[in-house]
């Protein structure tokens, strides 16, 4: 995967982070993981179509995303109901749509399809011959993980 | 004993939300995602303006603009959605009213999608995430014009 593809995901991921929850956002450090991908409790994914395809999946654990929907809505949400799901949902969405627009200006002609969301225990998402790039970050409603796995076409 | 009414609020001011003659603007919100109608809803509401009906996506929210109309004053039209994208369905609704006040609201900001979307008869374009501060300038501007 080019490293160019990664650095608008960080970058929107803090802004938009920073923006909805109006609070201190820490990056940690970038790894790699390949096929298959244990998931938090949680887990956005956005498509990406196009000069290439993948996707990019929001992965954390099930208090986090309470957490983070809460200061969304303004209100203490505290069951995974629709309007959770949404959010977070959304939240994937924003940030993948912000990443998209940057690589864009750069040249790379994208676009993302419409959000899922997958919740459950002890869940796993597994792409076939996909290496993801992994971007962490820290929020003081808890730890989110951007998963990014793009390949060109051909 | 004089009244409240006695002493008019010469700087009470009218919210953004009603037409001059004191009817709300009547919305039409289109988002797939249940956390921006919602989002939306709360701040629309706030200042005056009535939210007529939410649509899930394009298809919905072409179909339903329709049965309202012409009671519906503004739609607010996401972009990434199933079934029938926001553009097109912006394009089927200026097709179907070419006098159609819709606001584009996208977490998308690519230039050349903000210019279709224009040249295609939007009024606006936000791009997300939102804030009451941004949503209420842009539907100020749209709906006094
Ligand atoms: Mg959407």
């Amino acid at each position: 995967m080019r490293v160019e593809y990664i650095n608008p995901f960080v970058e929107s991921a803090f802004n938009v982070l920073k923006e909805v929850l109006q609070g201190d956002v820490k990056r940690g450090e970038l790894y790699l993981k390949s096929t298959s991908i244990p998931v938090m409790g949680v887990a956005a994914i956005v498509g990406l179509a196009g000069d290439v395809e993948g996707r990019v999946l929001f992965d954390m654990d099930k208090p986090t995303a309470l957490k983070v929907a809460s200061v969304m809505n303004g209100e203490e949400l505290k069951v995974m109901d629709e309007l959770v799901k949404a959010t977070i949902t959304e939240l994937a969405n924003m940030i993948t749509a912000q990443a998209v627009t940057k690589l864009h200006e750069l040249g790379f002609k994208f676009d993302l399809t419409p959000p899922a969301i997958f919740t459950g225990e002890n869940m796993e998402v597994s792409d076939q011959d996909v290496e993801a790039l992994i971007v962490p970050m820290e929020t003081a409603q808890g730890k989110l993980e951007i998963n990014v796995a793009i390949r060109e076409r051909g | 004993m004089k009244t409240k009414e006695d002493f008019p609020e010469i700087n009470a001011r009218r919210p953004d939300g009603l037409k001059p003659e004191g009817t709300p603007y009547r919305v039409l919100i289109v988002d797939d995602s249940m956390f921006v109608a919602k989002q939306l809803n709360q701040i629309l509401t706030s200042e005056g303006y009535q939210v007529v009906a939410t649509a899930g996506d394009g298809l919905e929210g072409y179909e339903k603009y329709k049965e309202l109309f012409p009671n519906v004053d503004v739609v607010t039209m996401d972009i990434t959605m199933p079934k029938m994208d926001g553009l097109t369905a912006l394009q089927k609704i200026m097709e179907f009213d070419k006098n159609a006040k819709v606001i584009m609201i996208s977490a998308l900001g690519k230039q050349d999608l903000v210019k279709q979307a224009l040249v295609a008869g939007a009024k606006n374009y936000i791009v997300k995430p939102l804030d009451r501060k941004k949503v209420l300038e842009r539907f100020l501007s749209v709906v006094s014009k």
